[in-house]
């Protein structure tokens, strides 16, 4: 290259970063992103803190590993500070999570560091991982063809992820962690063979209970974790992805039974591991061995990426403001999945959803809310009816408390508890504060939740009778007017009466006055 | 007998005794005819140097061993004592031929006008002026030792030089004499040679001559028996806790050099024919035997050669400068930050000067883009411009990292003084990592454009030493490359402490994965040789000891592998061993600058590979120390090297061949007279004149980058 052809990019690079604040270590990444998307890593940090010890054997973090889980983000905020980083996502799983003192741990960090650490849950956990994972597997080794399994073993869980034909499916986690495990055996006496033993069979056990997940069906197993990535790097062979190398399944089980003869000192000593690592390896590969042999996969596909670049995509995101079409499908699919579950008509859902984000588009300026959002009003618009498989009276409220307990992958706590409340007001009651789960939102989301409702309820009212299509139906705005054009000859005479009692809302907030008209 | 047959002791050469070698080849330069005559002394004060610091060190590890009565064998199946007697045997040889040297050399070099005058030559006018100047200069600052105050014996320091005289003293109202013992330190502020009032040229007294003679005249009545010049060595190995902490490092460096007065002595060197007496006395005292004893009528410290080495004047003495030229990459470049951005650069050092790497380092001091400069420093001068720099950088904001060894042997007390003043600057100051000697050499430039991050990267064989840059044949690569800078980030976020290792993609760590990483790719060109098509090695070393490597590159030899290995220094390992190392060849070059190079190349089934290093192949650099091993990518750069590996042994003029039983033999000439280190220096000059002559380029200048 000419020195005197070097160009500035288009547009100045972001640094961002992830920290993840994990029950055996805290990590971090920093990492620049392009205007295109391109994700550049500059540095990756590692530093063992045993922080869910303390939590999975006590329930609340030990002052010792707070303090040094500190140490290392002040350590972490000095390059931060030097990167002049942009953007951080700074992130928590099940250590702090599930710690009493959790809330307090994150204060004094805010105070320490100035570092906001967000307590994320499973589902939010396996999202970003499977999107790493996804990224980084593509279309390699026909994953996409097959019942692909997904599987996180962390410090404190395992997260369990399917995917058909690379779609997700559903997804799971299980408190099933390396140190967890480990807590529960390090206090027995006995050899390093016969503790594995007795892993081997809690571990047996806990798996045994995931009955509605189809593990028989899978042929494709994909791990993730630090404890994978041991394996792949002792007797796995590479790919032509730099990020996946596979390992046969006979050499697992040798690794796994030579690995099970050593305590942790002599695992740290002959493979080179720090002692922190080499106490949860024997736990961590037992999990993974149990699950393969739980399938049909005549391979393991070991991934090295991790949540952090799930974290990183997600920045990327931000920056570049592209959503992943992947992820939304997968969060849309999950969305029909439960939707066909609790026998929705689907074609009327689909309807409704396709029409409120119509809506939402139309009034961009009006609501000024984001992508994701126009995301929860399409999921709200396929979920909205789940409650008429409890009881046809009332089905809004069965509606409500079906998707607030409901798994949707992709989506984090608040927003399945934003989707249950819209889903909740497309018919009767507008919000009020005399309703508990709504006013438990915060306020901003609370907002959210009455534009999005709005915008649902006057998709539902025009798709009456179930025989109208989203595609017979068109909007235009006239002044203040919101001018609904139906195909001539049909009768409106249900919408227009569905208009009466469900425009109210979207009148009220948007200003508008809606009227119907036959073309 | 071990069951391996490539463990066979048969199978490896002393380590200790290869070295003698290496240096018995430094003498032999002194001895060459062909070379001017203080290049020749340089050589042989080269040769003083590096014994001291083989007893300092090595001998002294043994006799330790020997007193711990360890049994323990070498590889090459010898005891401590066993070692240590052959050693004894090995350097009295090298010492006498050394003192040989010496006096033709000091011959030759009086006939050119620069005398070196023993007393029997000082004329009646010189002596006048000497008792002036004894009175006037020296005997003030001396603090002569009578043997009554021998007990308890007093700490004569190592490797100071000492005089000691038998005196007769009248003793008082008594008509006969007594005898005494006196010990002179001659304190160091003192110069070495004393230049004598003359007409023909530079005339030169030694100090211990002007003592000796002198010192009678100190105890009145007192007249001169016996003396003698001696000089002692003492066991100076650091050991150091690797559990200690890193703050209690500087203390306990500082402790250290202290505690060194007081151990062990494990060499006497006295001037030639001491009266038995005192030979025998300091012996006795100083607790060795006759076989630690060294007699040799050449000065007893190297530094008394390099101090006339280094004299002005008699150029027509020395060999002919070889001013570093522009390296060839940068010839025409003028913005270093755009250029390396742009492409890698080499420098093959002395040839190419070093001076970019400094001024990289100066720049980013002073660039505001600039926002960290971590570099690890390791023999570097507290004085040196790179030192000064990062200080000025630390106190313009940025962050500065310096890892400063204090470990570095012999360099210990240097470094600690100005390691603190370059952390009152401000620069964030890491004394070593706790039980690893930090001998990588890195630099990282983290700089932020409007555009986006920029990271600078120096990764070298050579320390950041602008003063050794100019004697050791050194190779460094500057480079922009993503993964080798992420790299390196995180090698320094190792050393910080900020991270554990998480894995490498470009470079190669010791002690965490670079020997494994190096018996990969040895046992990688095992699996890719047919007898068509011979895996290929070629290496350039300073030393090749571990044992481990030594065993695969015998498996590569007998897999048909040609290993092609220039080591400059100690090879424990013993080639055209039938059936073992059949295919192996040895060579090693000493000629004007020293080699320090660390070159590796593998055929890879004709996909070339070529890395650099910090480290030899040697146990401690694998195991014991922070070392980085890194490609070169460029394939313009790699076959440079290539070249440069095939000239090392196409040399016939400074080269030696290791013979399987580990002597040396002088390659005789065949053919046109082949010498690497000019025709890489000549290469040098030529790119320079090249490119001077090429068609004048026309490129317009634009606003300068702010």
């Amino acid at each position: 290259m000419d020195p005197g052809s070097q160009k500035p990019d288009a547009a100045p690079a972001t640094v961002v970063a992830a920290i993840d604040v994990g029950a055996n270590a805290l990590r971090m990444v920093i990492a620049e992103v392009f205007c295109d998307g391109r994700i550049e890593v500059l540095e990756h940090l590692q530093r063992a803190v045993r922080l869910g010890q303390d939590t999975f054997c006590r329930g609340r973090l030990g002052g010792e590993s707070m303090r040094a889980a500190i140490r290392v983000l002040r350590d972490y905020r000095q390059l931060l500070d030097l990167y002049k980083v942009e953007k951080l996502r700074a992130v928590a799983t099940s250590a702090v999570r599930e710690a009493s003192n959790g809330d307090t741990f994150l204060d004094r960090v805010f105070m320490a560091v100035r570092m906001n650490v967000e307590v994320i849950d499973t589902s939010e956990e396996s999202r970003l991982t499977v999107s790493a994972v996804r990224q980084a597997v593509g279309d390699a080794l026909g994953v996409n063809q097959r019942q692909t399994l997904i599987a996180d073993v962390g410090g404190g869980s395992t997260l369990l992820t399917l995917l058909e034909n690379g779609e997700i499916v559903t997804s799971q986690s299980l408190r099933l962690g390396s140190i967890r495990l480990r807590e529960v055996f390090a206090t027995t006496e006995e050899s390093p063979q016969r503790s594995a033993e007795l892993l081997r069979q809690h571990i047996s056990n806990a798996l045994a209970m995931l009955q509605s997940f189809p593990l028989a069906d899978v042929d494709a197993f994909v791990a993730v974790g630090g404890d994978a990535r041991f394996a792949a790097h002792q007797v796995g062979r590479p790919t032509e992805s730099a990020d996946l190398s596979v390992i046969h399944p006979n050499e697992f089980d040798q690794l796994v039974d030579r690995c099970e003869q050593y305590t942790a000192e002599e695992l740290s000593r002959i493979y080179g591991l720090p002692f922190a690592e080499a106490e949860t390896l024997n736990p961590a590969l037992l999990v993974y061995q149990n699950l393969l042999h739980r399938t049909q996969a005549s391979q393991v596909i070991v991934s090295h990426v991790s949540m952090r670049d799930g974290l990183l995509l997600d920045l990327a995101r931000e920056v570049t403001g592209k959503e992943d079409a992947s992820l939304l499908a997968g969060v849309i699919h999950s969305a029909t999945t439960i939707a066909e579950k609790y026998r929705v008509d689907l074609d009327h859902a689909a309807s409704v959803a396709e029409l409120s984000v119509r809506l939402f588009d139309l009034f961009q300026a009006d609501h000024g809310l984001t992508a994701r959002h126009r995301l929860l009003l399409r999921v709200a618009g396929l979920l909205h009816e789940v409650g008429g498989f409890v009881s046809s009276r009332a089905h809004h409220k069965h509606s409500e408390y079906l998707i607030a307990n409901s798994e949707i992958f992709g989506l984090n706590r608040t927003e399945i508890a934003m989707v249950a409340e819209i889903a909740r007001y497309h018919r009767r009651s507008v919000p009020r504060a005399s309703h508990l789960p709504y006013m438990a939102l915060a306020r901003e989301s609370r907002v959210v939740v009455s534009k999005l409702a709005a915008l649902l309820r006057v998709a539902d009212a025009m798709i009456r009778g179930h025989r109208r299509r989203a595609s017979d139906i068109q909007f235009q705005r006239r002044g203040d007017d919101l001018i609904v054009n139906m195909p001539s000859g049909c009768d409106v005479l249900l919408e227009q009466r569905a208009l009466k009692t469900k425009g109210d809302l979207f009148e009220d907030i948007f200003g508008v006055k809606i009227r119907l008209e036959e073309t | 007998m071990p069951k391996d047959p490539l463990k066979s002791p048969e199978l490896y050469i002393n380590r200790e005794l290869s070295w003698l070698e290496f240096n018995d080849r430094v003498l032999q330069q002194g001895l060459c005819a062909e070379l001017p005559l203080l290049e020749r002394l340089k050589f042989l004060a080269i040769v003083a140097s590096n014994l001291d610091e083989f007893f300092l060190v090595r001998v002294a590890g043994l006799m330790r061993r020997r007193a711990a009565r360890s049994r323990r064998r070498d590889p090459s199946g010898r005891m401590p004592a066993e070692q240590l007697s052959a050693i004894s045997r090995r350097a009295h040889a090298m010492v006498a031929q050394h003192a040989e040297a010496v006096r033709s050399v000091f011959n030759e070099l009086a006939v050119h006008g620069l005398c070196v005058c023993r007393p029997s030559q000082w004329s009646p006018l010189q002596r006048k002026f000497l008792q002036v100047h004894f009175t006037q200069e020296i005997q003030p600052i001396l603090t002569p030792l009578a043997i009554e105050e021998l007990s308890p014996r007093p700490l004569l320091p190592n490797q100071q030089l000492h005089v000691a005289a038998v005196l007769a003293v009248p003793k008082p109202d008594e008509p006969e004499t007594a005898e005494r013992l006196v010990i002179v330190p001659v304190p160091s502020q003192l110069s070495r040679w004393v230049s004598l009032p003359t007409d023909q040229g530079v005339q030169l007294a030694a100090i211990e001559d002007v003592i000796a003679e002198h010192l009678a005249a100190m105890y009145p009545g007192g007249s001169l028996r016996a003396w003698a010049a001696f000089r002692i060595t003492r066991d100076a190995d650091v050991v150091l806790q690797d559990d200690e902490e890193v703050d209690d490092l500087l203390h306990a460096m500082e402790e250290v050099v202290l505690a060194r007065r007081r151990r062990n002595a494990v060499r006497l060197g006295v001037s030639a024919q001491p009266d038995a007496r005192l030979r025998a006395w300091l012996t006795d005292w100083l607790k060795l035997t006759d076989d630690e004893v060294y007699e040799t009528d050449a000065p007893l410290e190297a530094s008394a050669l390099m101090e006339l080495v280094h004299r002005p004047g008699f150029d027509p003495l020395k060999i002919d400068d070889w001013p570093p030229q522009t390296p060839r990459d940068l010839i025409g470049a003028d913005d270093l930050w755009q250029t390396i951005e742009s492409r890698d650069i080499l420098l093959i050092h002395p040839y190419e000067s070093f001076d970019p790497v400094v001024q990289l380092v100066e720049q980013a001091a002073d660039d505001p883009h600039v926002l960290a400069i971590k570099q690890t420093l390791y023999r570097t001068s507290g004085d040196s411009p790179i030192v000064r720099a990062l200080s000025r950088a630390a106190q313009h904001g940025k962050e500065v990292i310096a890892l400063v060894e204090l470990k570095a042997r012999f360099d210990e007390w240097r470094n600690v003084t100005w390691a603190r003043r370059l952390e009152d600057s401000g620069v964030h100051v890491i004394y070593g990592v706790a039980g690893f000697k930090t001998h990588a050499k890195a630099l990282l430039i983290v700089r932020r454009r409007e555009q986006h991050i920029q990271r600078f990267v120096h990764l070298a064989t050579g320390n950041y030493n602008d003063r050794t840059a100019r004697q050791y044949s050194d190779i460094g690569l500057l480079t922009a490359d993503r993964e080798i800078a992420a790299d390196v980030a995180a090698f320094f976020n190792l050393l910080t402490g900020y991270s554990e290792s998480v894995g490498w993609t470009k470079l190669a760590v010791a002690p965490i994965g670079l020997r494994h990483k190096l018996l990969d790719l040895i046992d990688r060109e095992v699996q890719a040789s047919t007898p068509d098509r011979p895996g290929l090695i070629m290496a350039k070393i300073n030393s090749l000891e571990d044992p481990e490597i030594c065993r695969a590159l015998y498996r590569a030899s007998r897999a048909g592998v040609k290993v092609r290995l220039n080591v400059r220094g100690i090879c424990c390992l013993r080639p055209d061993v039938p059936g073992f190392s059949d295919h192996i060849e040895v060579r090693s070059i000493v000629d004007r600058f020293l080699e320090h190079a660390r070159v590796f190349y593998f055929r890879n089934g004709g996909h070339d590979e070529v890395y650099l290093s910090s480290a030899d192949w040697m146990r401690r650099n694998l195991s014991k120390r922070l070392e980085l091993m890194f490609p070169v990518v460029d394939p313009k750069h790699r076959r440079r090297l290539i070249e440069a590996l095939e000239l090392y042994f196409a040399d016939n003029t400074n080269v030696w061949r290791l013979q399987s039983d580990g002597n040396y033999a002088k390659i005789s000439r065949h053919g046109p007279r082949v010498r690497a280190q000019q025709t890489l220096y000549r290469e040098a000059v030529d790119a320079v004149r090249q490119a001077a002559n090429a068609t004048p380029q026309f490129r317009p200048l634009t606003r300068p980058e702010t």
